[in-house]
Parts: structure tokens; C-alpha cells; sequence
């Protein structure tokens, strides 16, 4: 929470922006409102028992691996993340339009079969094992347990530092750090006091969605045999415990109020920058093989461990199939219609959200943009079920449509819409929109035609995020979608479900390809930045 | 495996190879089975896969079915169905796509997840659940619907097609295949008889010394520990737990692993339903891989996947005449080559190198919906430290 009052607007009514205000807590409402039926549910399991559910050793000690592995993994992606993209904005890496997609492409990797994939590949009696068996090797390090969990946590959710970071060097204004350098300082120096407190929200951003995704996730813990506090969720629910359930997953939303609380309070204070002025690009010289290497290496063993596993069964096993795993065009077109369609609503849900957080904060501006941030900490099915429970009580003609599955996705995925949006807004200097209302400009003509253009990267960066993460949405999607309906990673869990792997491989690598292509796109509208 | 269980599990190349050979194997058209005649539509539009159904191939070679009810004897199909269904797309996409095909006016508006999920949904949806037909793979997931009287009464005709002991005893819901509890043993190390005949003794059993494997949070083995709560009681069952435990025994994520680790000798017997062995036999013929049997134990329950008419159906003749499809001939002779099951019409026999299903021994008394409560399973499971 900046506390700082920030903005000194000489205009009255911007102080008392009672539509935005309206526009937040109504988006807030939108999103918190169906996660009630936690509550409502949890309830229903008797205070005793809660009590002791909620203390006994096991969810005590699983609570301390879910923390370990969320610290560690956090840690990792800013390691990853923040180098990558400052040498895919602020250097001369060749293609770098192409590295760009590929080192966020990860992003659209479902874990499980991120983290299966690695198990087939390290395991102790993998692939690589096989491959260096005639040396002698006969059995692999254990990749089970925290180090796989980590690794594959990290491979998989860097992007979201990756993508919020390079939306902020993008914007940022490079002027400061021409004269930062002609004041004497080194390219690290300048990168230490001019850079890193400029990028530092979005870094946060981007760090707190990879530490609340690493939270809420249940495959891979699964996979990699580790007793994060999802594994406990997981199995009340396979046994019908659904109150339990329900339960134990509001715990793991109150760790994630205290991750929101513990991150506003280090976030400490934002610096308002003139933003936009980008020039200033550094030459990596004898450093731009490394750099590609770097990215090169990162994008290998994230997308290509995987991808190599499947196209090895693939190639193992081609056979005729169960029809039911023809693939068709439609599913293709069908992730991509849901995916933009949720893209686009929660950046617009997300706006007024992060400007007035940005540009107003106070105690309720800052609640309504935590607020977004809870259903992105629930985990999936138990979101999937909340939504199952309003939508056939409450909203039954839309319940198992395409509009109940997007407003799903909205909740899930707002925060990186918000979390990108507000690090831009925090860039933009106030002085600007007001330079242009003594011009003549309305509020809103101020804000469409210099506050816009000036966060578009940041926004571009958002939907971005969504766009990819819900393409390889799973769990609200398989409880939500209409009948019959199919996208591409319901195909690859019919396929893999059934243990047909050699048919995920082919949805999988178009998957890629559709996602790279939007990507692509995305990207290309980041163009409408400033210059 | 993100959040949502995966039944039947299975990892693998062999065991896709396996599936693969199950269902692509032969593709003679014309080929005459039970309802041969009805066919002849969907073999001129060349869709090989719906059109073996009833053919009666398999990869331990074709055989005529000449028992059961054929579809052609049951009332027709028609109007829109909603199927909730919990056993997977792959496994069943053909045999509902048959059903479609071989009616005019039937449509399925199927719902895949997995059976605890869709549980779970059925329960958050209450009295506005879309639903008309549950399809599960496990008796417990049925129980629990029944339990929580989300069910109706299926028509006597549909349930006497299989044996009392596969249906409800209430008549809520019906088996419509089977999986028998096995021990899967190498047989380079073990001969048939080196397994001891009563569950209870393995943990006494010195030659499984760090040489057994289980996968506990796998819910046909958690169907296995509830059973034995049932037959024994809570003490020795935590008894036996802890005996396995002290024995040295090897956990793997699930069953199809424990087989294929059992056929690699990696240990050397494990716990396993019937179907993960001969999955593995059907892709690797010569694999050391035997199935034993426990005799009238949680060891040799036989549990069913089954089939179910929800209390919000629109239209509740149209679903208990679902049901009763199948359980027909065609559909019976399906599961039992697509997933080795065990046919629980009498007449269509099992697939692969399995006893009929009058061999068997399963435990007397025991209901099958006393196997729903994987909750006190569960909880017994982490006070032993196995979960």
C-alpha cells in the first residue's frame, strides 16, 4: 500500500473520482462475491473439527513446505525473469521479437505436463538415464521432492516477471539513465539507482503472481511428490470431503491475504516518473552470445523437455486411435476465442481498478485492487465450484455457457491484468494528463489520448498474461464449458487422462504455435508506444 | 493430474501401445458381430472404430460374442441426454458415438471430468443439475449420490441383466463392468503359489522384504484399505498398514506403475486391479507378469464402474433405457476389449489370461457402497503416515 499521497492535482473533482470509485468496488464485488460460497461451505464443517483441522500437525507442517517452496520459487523467477527482459528491451539481442515469444511461451505449459515431463525426462530411470546408460549411469539424483517442485514451479511462472518487467522498462523513460551515466555512473550503477527503482513495482507485480500461482497450484506438487498444502486439499477432495475441502482452501486464502499484506508493506514507496522516452539501448558486444545463450537455454529446457517427451511417444506409438482423439481445427479456434474474449474483459474490468489504486490511493482503493488478487489464489476446481454453485442457483441461463466460463476466467486471472495496469499507471507522470487539460482536454479526453498510450505496454503486458494463462486453463474450464464444448487443453487431458500421451503431443505443439502467433499480435500493438 | 483425479491412471508408452493395439487392431470391414446388420450404415461412411463394435476383436485374438441382450432387442433411443460422465472420453467417446449413430432422434450432451468431480459438482448444483445419467468408474462415486439422494429407481429388467451383487441392493444404481483386486508378481522371482492366499499374512510374508509396491493415494487402492476396515475393523487394518510399512514397501503414483514395476522387476509383487496387468501383457507378451488372487478378502474385492439415473432427470425412462444399453452385449463385449474390464453380463466372457468371473473369489457380505467412505480411509491412511 503506497501511503504516500503522490499526486498533487489542482483539480477538485479528480480528487473525488466517484464514478471510478463506483467502476472498482463494483469490479471487486463482481469477483469477491461468488467466493462466499467458501465461506458458506466451510461452514458447514463443525467449529471443533474445524479447529483441529486447521492445527493439527500435518496442515501446520505442509503450510511451512508451501511456504518454503513459494519463497523459493518467487525468488528464482525474479532471478530468471528480470535479466531476460531487460536484454529483450534494453540491448541490442538480435531477434529480439523472437525471443521475446519464446522465453514467454512457457506461460501456456499446463504444469502437470510440465512436471510430468520432467519426471519422464530426470526421473531416476528417464530418458536421460536410458540415454546414458551404456556410459554406466545407472540411476539419476532424485528430482522428486523440493529441487523438481522448485524447478518446474519456476520454468513455468517466470514469464509472469518476464512479461510485467519488460512492459516497464519498456515505457521507461531512458532519459534519466543518459543522465545518470553523464554524471559519472557506471551502466550498473546507473541500472542500481535509476533502473531497478523505476521497474521495481512491476518487478513486484509479476513477482507476486509467480508467488501466489506457486501457492495455488496442484499438479505439480503432485507430480514431484511434495507435500505442498494443495496435496492436502487435493486428497479431501478426491474422498467427497468437499466441505473440508472448502476448508482448508480458505487457510490457503488467508496465507494469501498475508502475501498481500506482507508485499504492500515492502513495497514501500512508488516514485510517480515522467514515462516515455525510450532510446538508449546498450551493446552487448562480446556479451551477445552469452545472452543468447541464456535465453536460448531457458526456453530450451522449459519448452523443449516437454514438447521432446511428447513427440517421443509420438513417435513411438503411432497407431490408430480412439476417434475421440482426432484432433479438429475448432478446439484451436475455440481456446482462442475464450482466451481473447477473457483478455479483453479483464483488461477493461481491470482499468479502473489499477488507475484508481495508482492515481488515489487510500485504504479503499488499495482494498479493492488486494481484492482482485483472492480469486487467483484459490485454487481452480474450488473457484470452478463457487462459480458452479451461483451459476446454477443463481444465473441459470447463463450456468454451462461461454459467458459464466469467461466471467470464471476474469476471476481467476484479473490480478495480472491489475498487476501490470497499476505498475504502468504508477510510471506515468501526473503532470502530463494535467499538461493536457490546461490544453483543453476533458478528463477523459486526457486520459484516452496521453495517460493510454502512455501505459500501453503495461496493458498490452496484462492481457498478454491472461491471453496465455487462460489457454491452459483446466479445472473451471472442465466444470464450466457447455457440453461438447472442446478447447485444445481439454484435448490434451482427454489424451493424457487416458494415457494416450503420444496424442497430447500434437494439441500441445499447436497450442504453442496458436499461442506464439497471439503473441505475436499482442506484441505488435505494443508498437502504439511512445517514442 | 493437476486437480482432478485420473482413472484409470496410467503412464506410459506401453500402456498407450497397448490401448492403441486394443482398439486399432484389424480393420475387416464387414466383419459380422451382434448387431451386424445395423452396422452396414456406419461402415460405408468408413468410420472403422465405431463400426467394430460387437466385432469381438482383441489383441489376444477376435472371438464371436453369442451371449447377452444385443441392442437390437432393447427399446429405441431418443431425445437429448446430458451425461455426466467420469470415465474418460478416450475410453467411452466411441462406444456413446455408436449409440448416437445407430438411433435417428438421440443426442448425448456429454460432461467428462473425473467421477469425484463431477460428484462434487452434481452436489454444489443441487436440485438445478442438468444432469440425467452419472457414469462412473468407481461404486463409491455411485454410493455417494445415493447417499446423498440424488438418485431414482432403475427399472427391475435393467437390473436383473447383471448379478445382485453388482447392482445396488436398493436398486439406485448398476455395475456396468468390473475390476478385480489382483497381486501382479514377477515370475522369475515368485511361482503362483509363493503368494500367500490371505491378504492379512503379507505383512508377515518375509519374502516381500523391500520387494512390494503400492500406490495409496490412488482410489482403487484407498476402495482396497476401506474394504479391509469393513471385513476386519479400523485396529487391524492400521495393523496391517503398519506391518507393510515396517516390511519395506515401495509407493508409486499409481497402479499401472506398480505393474509395469513388477514386470520390470524392479519389485517383485505389488498391489494392482486385474486390468493394469493385462494392459501390460497385451503390449509386452513375454513380460514375467503373473496375476494372483487372494481368496474372500479385501484382497479380491471386485469392484464395478457403473451407472446411475439422477433424481433431476428430465426424462427418466430415457436414462434408465441408457443405462440398460449399456449393459447390452455390444457395449459389454466394448469394455471388455477397450479396457480389459470384466463384463458383468453373463455370456460375455473377459479378455486375456484371467479366470471367468465364477472363479473369482471376492469377500461375502461386503456392499459395495460400504466402499464410498474413502474419508475414514483417508484419515486412517495419515494417522498411519502412509499419506
Amino acid at each position: 500500500m503506497a501511503t504516500e499521497q503522490q499526486t498533487k492535482t489542482g483539480d477538485g473533482e479528480e480528487q473525488q473520482p466517484l464514478g471510478l470509485t463506483v467502476a472498482s468496488a463494483a469490479v471487486a464485488a463482481a469477483v469477491v462475491i461468488p467466493l462466499l460460497w467458501l465461506v458458506k461451505t466451510a461452514l458447514d464443517v463443525g467449529f471443533v473439527e474445524a479447529l483441529e483441522l486447521v492445527t493439527r500437525p500435518t496442515t501446520v507442517e505442509v503450510l511451512l513446505n508451501s511456504t518454503v517452496l513459494v519463497v523459493l520459487v518467487t525468488t528464482a523467477c525474479i532471478a530468471l525473469g528480470v535479466p531476460l527482459a531487460y536484454i529483450t528491451v534494453r540491448t541490442d539481442l538480435p531477434f529480439k521479437r523472437f525471443w521475446t515469444i519464446v522465453i514467454a511461451l512457457p506461460l501456456v505449459i499446463p504444469s502437470y505436463i510440465g512436471a510430468f515431463a520432467f519426471v519422464s525426462a530426470f526421473g531416476p530411470r528417464g530418458v536421460f538415464q536410458r540415454l546414458l546408460a551404456p556410459f554406466g549411469v545407472e540411476s539419476l539424483p532424485e528430482i522428486y521432492g523440493l529441487p523438481g517442485a522448485v524447478l518446474v514451479l519456476t520454468l513455468y511462472t517466470y514469464p509472469y516477471v518476464f512479461i510485467t518487467t519488460r512492459a516497464a522498462l519498456k515505457s521507461m523513460d531512458t532519459t534519466l539513465i543518459d543522465a545518470a551515466r553523464t554524471l559519472n555512473h557506471t551502466r550498473w550503477e546507473a541500472f542500481k539507482r535509476v533502473t531497478i527503482p523505476q521497474i521495481r513495482p512491476a518487478v513486484a507485480a509479476g513477482g507476486l503472481l509467480a508467488a501466489l500461482y506457486a501457492l495455488s497450484d496442484f499438479g505439480t506438487p503432485a507430480i514431484m511428490k511434495f507435500d505442498a498444502f494443495t496435496r492436502v486439499i487435493y486428497v479431501e477432495f478426491g474422498s467427497f470431503g468437499r466441505d473440508t475441502a472448502t476448508l482448508l482452501s480458505l487457510q490457503l486464502v488467508a496465507v494469501t491475504l498475508l502475501i498481500l499484506t506482507l508485499e504492500s508493506q515492502i513495497r514501500g514507496e512508488e516514485r510517480t516518473t515522467t514515462g516515455g522516452r525510450s532510446g538508449n539501448v546498450m551493446e552487448l558486444g562480446r556479451w551477445k552470445y552469452p545472452a543468447i545463450g541464456f535465453a536460448a537455454l531457458v526456453a530450451a529446457v522449459a519448452l523443449v523437455v516437454p514438447l521432446g517427451i511428447l513427440l517421443t511417444w509420438f513417435a513411438q506409438g503411432v497407431a490408430e486411435t480412439s476417434q475421440s482423439l482426432a484432433f479438429q481445427p475448432e478446439y484451436a479456434f475455440n481456446s482462442v476465442l475464450v482466451a481473447a474474449a477473457t483478455a479483453g474483459a479483464a483488461t477493461v474490468a481491470g482499468l479502473p481498478v489499477a488507475y484508481l489504486a495508482a492515481r488515489h490511493p487510500s485504504r479503499m482503493s488499495s482494498v479493492f485492487e488486494r481484492a482482485t488478487y483472492v480469486g487467483y489464489a484459490v485454487p481452480g476446481v474450488v473457484l470452478g465450484l463457487a462459480l458452479v454453485f451461483f451459476g446454477s442457483s443463481y444465473a441459470t441461463p447463463i450456468y454451462q455457457t461461454l459467458y459464466l466460463l469467461v466471467f470464471a476466467y476474469v476471476i481467476r486471472f484479473l490480478p495480472q491484468a491489475v498487476g501490470s495496469l497499476r505498475a504502468s499507471f504508477l510510471r506515468v507522470d501526473p503532470a502530463l494528463p494535467e499538461a493536457a487539460r490546461t490544453l483543453g482536454e476533458t478528463p477523459s479526453g486526457a486520459f484516452r489520448h496521453v495517460t493510454l498510450p502512455l501505459v500501453a505496454p503495461g496493458l498490452f503486458g496484462g492481457a498478454a498474461l491472461v491471453f496465455l494463462t487462460t489457454m491452459k486453463e483446466l479445472p473451471a474450464t472442465l466444470l464450466l464449458r457447455p457440453a461438447g464444448f472442446k478447447t485444445l487443453v481439454t484435448h490434451i487431458w482427454t489424451a493424457y487422462a487416458a494415457g494416450y500421451f503420444g496424442q497430447a503431443a500434437v494439441p500441445a505443439l499447436i497450442l504453442l504455435f496458436v499461442s506464439g502467433l497471439s503473441m505475436l499480435v499482442i506484441i505488435t500493438q505494443e508498437g502504439y508506444d511512445v517514442k | 493430474m493437476e486437480d482432478y483425479d485420473r482413472e484409470p491412471r496410467g503412464h506410459g508408452r506401453r500402456r498407450f501401445i497397448a490401448a492403441a493395439a486394443a482398439v486399432g487392431l484389424g480393420s475387416l470391414a464387414g466383419c459380422t458381430g451382434l448387431g451386424g446388420e445395423d452396422e452396414t450404415e456406419t461402415d460405408s461412411t468408413g468410420d472403422e472404430s465405431v463400426s467394430q463394435i460387437g466385432s469381438g476383436r482383441s489383441p489376444f485374438g477376435d472371438r464371436d460374442i453369442t451371449g447377452g441382450v444385443s441392442i437390437s432387442e432393447m427399446p429405441d433411443l431418443s431425445g437429448e441426454l446430458t451425461l455426466y460422465s467420469g470415465r474418460g472420453e478416450a475410453l467411452v467417446g466411441e462406444l456413446i458415438t455408436f449409440f448416437e449413430e445407430y438411433y435417428d432422434d438421440f443426442t448425448v450432451r456429454p460432461r467428462y471430468n473425473s467421477a469425484t468431480e463431477l460428484v462434487n459438482q452434481i452436489l454444489t448444483e443441487g436440485e438445478n443439475s442438468p444432469a440425467d445419467v452419472f457414469f462412473s468408474v468407481n461404486a463409491g462415486s455411485l454410493g455417494a449420490l445415493k447417499d446423498e439422494g440424488r438418485t431414482q429407481d432403475l427399472p427391475t429388467d435393467v437390473l436383473d441383466l447383471v448379478r445382485d451383487e453388482f447392482h445396488d441392493p436398493d436398486g439406485q444404481w448398476t455395475g456396468t463392468s468390473g475390476r478385480a483386486r489382483t497381486v501382479p508378481f514377477n515370475t522369475d522371482q515368485f511361482a503362483d503359489s509363493d503368494i500367500p492366499d490371505d491378504i492379512m499374512a503379507f505383512p508377515e510374508t518375509e519374502a516381500f522384504r523391500d520387494n512390494i509396491g503400492w500406490a495409496p493415494t490412488y482410489s482403487s487402492f484407498q476402495a482396497f484399505i476401506t474394504a479391509m476396515r469393513v471385513l476386519e475393523g479400523d485396529d487391524a487394518t492400521k495393523e496391517w498398514l503398519q506391518g507393510m510399512q515396517d516390511l519395506g514397501v515401495t509407493e508409486y503414483n499409481d497402479e499401472f506403475l506398480v505393474s509395469q514395476a513388477v514386470a520390470d522387476g524392479e519389485v517383485g509383487a505389488g498391489f494392482a486391479n486385474h486390468y493394469y496387468i493385462q494392459r501390460i501383457l497385451a503390449g509386452r507378451t513375454d513380460a514375467p507378469l503373473g496375476t494372483a488372487f487372494t481368496s474372500g478378502d479385501a484382497g479380491s474385492i471386485f469392484n464395478v464402474a457403473g451407472a446411475l439415473v439422477l433424481d433431476t432427470a428430465d426424462d427418466a425412462d430415457l436414462g434408465a433405457n441408457f443405462v440398460r444399453h449399456l449393459l447390452s452385449a455390444e457395449a459389454q463385449d466394448y469394455f471388455a476389449r477397450t479396457t480389459f474390464e470384466y463384463p458383468l453380463v453373463s455370456g460375455v466372457d473377459p479378455i486375456g489370461e484371467l479366470p471367468s468371473i465364477d472363479e473369482l473369489n471376492p469377500p461375502e457380505g461386503l456392499d459395495l457402497t460400504q466402499l464410498s467412505d474413502l474419508e475414514g480411509t483417508v484419515r486412517l491412511l495419515r494417522e498411519v503416515g502412509v499419506l
